[in-house]
């Protein structure tokens, strides 16, 4: 379907911690109002072998730890095909601790370390303390905000840092945020990210677009609701740094 | 020597108890905290205690509930019961409680010990009071912020159970089931299908990986928001075709259900109830507590926890539904609630930044878990959004489960209730509901006492 952007939602039952089912149905919402053609496939069985060519888009959604050593061993045996899919410039858009999924080595509080698909270079170190927040960042000139539940430390290699911070702890405390090679991009902005950040999900989708040289409507859309949400959530920020 | 000092600490936990109440101080509660900062395991060297008699209750969503209920009911049986329900559920709480219920030598004076046991405290707990049942309610996504994923506390739970114990746990809740691998017996309690029974198929709904294989879990129906007859659709892992207790013939309208032969009648009744009665029967068969005590437990039982209330204000019945936050469990049970009164209404929703730890954040993702859907229809007049951080996120959320935008109305305020509710007398509807977590319960509690004609 050449005039239709394909997004996989990668094991929805499986990865699902906070609520981000709801990414899902954001991609849904947005391309009607930029009225792009989008059709989304969920992938529930872990053992069956993903068809990543019909694909545009991939959805991960966070996950328990645990799942993730699982479906990195179950991945690894289409390695080939996902690094033909990135090499082609598709997304893979990744949230919280799936973000392991796609690192080199992953080191858990027992001690056990496991191998991720290594596709972003970068580690990650399970925490012994969770840490709760706000996430805020810009990306290309535009406003994310979000929350983070941090499980996993991440500590980037060879890869470039997705965004900077303007609030929050991202990937270990420092200002980086993220990580992107390609069209890889993986955040610690966790929950409903596409929901809140719309302008965010209008940018994976014509970038989509952009990849299978769709061509798109000018359509400006308002997104009043979210601004007035962005800008709540910028005044709370504010006034926790003025208690600090 | 250990247990001299043990004395020594309990001597003066309880001579300070005497002076709190010679003065009228509130201090008691605080008499754990003291011992346990004095002697790290104090708990350990209090004697007397049948750890067969030693009940643990924990678990996300339930756990004060089940431990009042189960008190109330083995206490009506005409035993000694000693409990923790002021819902101090951590060591200090659990100090505190064995302090009140032994002598100066710390002989415990009750046959039976029944605990609501905090999650991230069951291990420690379990070191020094070596119970040997434990009932888990179920095992489902809570403060995140503080628990991270429910696989954390699974750990937990998982390292601080041993063959030792006894574990009653629901038949349809996959994850805190699975933690049968790892007691020394599993006890299973049930709810057969009924009337508020509903199946989820919709392509947005979602289950959750298999705690035994990490493959899908797939449910035949649900009783309960995440709870229902189960099966992995991989390994062999699914809900037991016959539980230990199984609940049946519940009729809500009449507030009776059956299990086995016997018919109970009981004062509360919801599907959240059913299952907690379902534990207390369980446990109570262990001891050979029989029907007409537990009968009479369970009819007189009065929930000093119960999240809901009613109020009669300018004439309007409003019900005032508390949920935890960043607890989907209780959220979704409020919203079912509303989705089961099929009559008109207006819904106000206030759902606020998150300060249960520091830093308070404006969580919003636990919104996402929830079926708000069940909620909206044309019978609602109004969908009102509060909260000074979150209301506009809030409207978000109404509006992607499909309510109509011209209905919403956003006040981004700060417990300012008369901009809130100034509408409300406008309003055609005389049915109207309010959600909120505890941060405004105290304010709007007293807001709407203010106008209840019945005060």
């Amino acid at each position: 379907m050449n005039n239709t952007v394909n997004v996989a939602w990668m094991y929805p039952d499986i990865l699902n911690l906070h609520g981000e089912r709801a990414n899902a149905k954001a991609f849904e919402l947005i391309s009607k109002k930029m009225k792009v053609k989008l059709n989304i496939d969920r992938i529930d069985d872990i053992d069956e072998k993903v068809d990543f060519d019909k694909y545009d888009i991939l959805l991960f959604n966070p996950g328990e730890l645990r799942v993730i050593n699982a479906l990195s061993n179950i991945l690894y045996n289409q390695k080939d095909q996902l690094n033909k899919y990135i090499k082609d410039g598709k997304i893979i858009f990744i949230t919280g601790t799936t973000g392991a999924l796609f690192a080199k080595n992953i080191q858990r509080l027992d001690g056990e370390v496991f191998n991720g698909l290594n596709i972003l270079d970068m580690d990650a170190k399970e925490r012994n303390m969770v840490i709760g927040d706000d996430l805020y960042y810009t990306f290309n000139k535009m406003d994310i905000m979000a929350s983070q539940i941090q499980m996993i430390d991440i500590t980037l290699n060879n890869v470039k840092p997705f965004a900077n911070i303007k609030y929050g702890y991202g990937n270990n405390g420092t200002s980086v945020e993220g990580a992107r090679y390609k069209n890889v991009i993986f955040t610690n902005a966790l929950g409903p990210v596409l929901v809140k950040n719309p302008w965010f999900t209008e940018y994976l989708i014509k970038l989509a677009c952009k990849n299978k040289k769709m061509k798109l409507k000018t359509n400006k859309i308002s997104y009043d609701l979210e601004r007035k949400s962005l800008a709540s959530a910028k005044e709370f920020i504010d006034k926790k740094l003025n208690e600090k | 020597m250990k247990k001299l000092y043990f004395i020594l600490v309990l001597w003066g936990v309880k001579f300070g108890n005497i002076l709190c109440k010679l003065f009228h101080k509130a201090g008691t509660m605080i008499s754990g905290k003291v011992a346990v900062k004095f002697q790290k395991d104090f708990v350990k060297y209090f004697t007397n205690i049948d750890y067969d008699k030693v009940i643990f209750v924990t678990g996300t969503n339930g756990k004060s509930t089940t431990t009042n209920l189960l008190y109330h009911t083995i206490k009506t049986s005409g035993k000694k019961v000693a409990t923790n329900t002021e819902g101090a559920n951590m060591m200090s709480g659990i100090a505190t409680t064995l302090i009140k219920n032994s002598n100066i030598f710390g002989k415990f004076n009750k046959e039976f010990l029944i605990l609501e046991v905090d999650e991230r405290s069951l291990r420690n707990i379990f070191k020094v009071l070596p119970a040997k049942n434990l009932c888990i309610s179920n095992l489902q996504k809570d403060q995140v912020q503080r628990n991270g994923d429910p696989d954390f506390i699974y750990q937990m739970f998982k390292n601080a159970i041993s063959k030792d114990v006894t574990l009653f746990v629901n038949n349809e809740e996959p994850r805190s089931r699975s933690l049968e691998d790892y007691a020394g017996k599993s006890i299973y309690y049930s709810m057969e299908k009924n009337s508020k029974t509903f199946e989820k198929n919709g392509f947005y709904d979602v289950t959750m990986p298999c705690p035994k294989c990490n493959h899908k879990i797939e449910y035949e129906y649900y009783n309960i928001e995440n709870i229902g007859k189960f099966k992995c659709t991989n390994c062999n892992y699914k809900s037991v075709k016959k539980a230990n207790v199984t609940i049946k013939e519940i009729d809500y309208e009449n507030h009776t259900f059956k299990c086995g032969k016997d018919t109970y009648k009981v004062n509360y009744i919801n599907p959240f109830y059913i299952y907690n009665y379902a534990l207390v029967i369980s446990v109570c068969k262990k001891y050979n507590i029989e029907y007409n005590d537990i009968q009479k437990g369970f009819e007189t039982f009065k929930n000093p926890a119960d999240r809901r209330e009613v109020y009669n204000y300018h004439g309007k019945i409003v019900h005032y539904l508390r949920i935890k936050q960043e607890n989907p469990e209780t959220m979704q049970n409020a919203l079912d609630t509303i989705a089961r009164d099929k009559r008109k209404k207006a819904i106000y929703i206030g759902l606020y930044e998150v300060k249960d730890f520091p830093p308070a954040y404006a969580n919003t993702f636990y919104f996402f878990d929830c079926d708000f859907k069940k909620c909206v229809s044309k019978q609602v007049e109004k969908y009102v959004c509060f909260s000074k951080t979150v209301a506009f996120d809030t409207a978000n959320r109404m509006i992607y489960a499909g309510a109509d935008e011209k209905k919403i109305k956003v006040y981004d305020v700060e417990d300012d209730f008369n901009k809130i509710f100034s509408d409300l007398d406008n309003l055609k509807t005389d049915n109207i509901y309010i959600i909120t977590g505890m941060k405004p319960y105290k304010k709007i509690k007293a807001y709407l006492k203010k106008g209840d004609s019945n005060e």
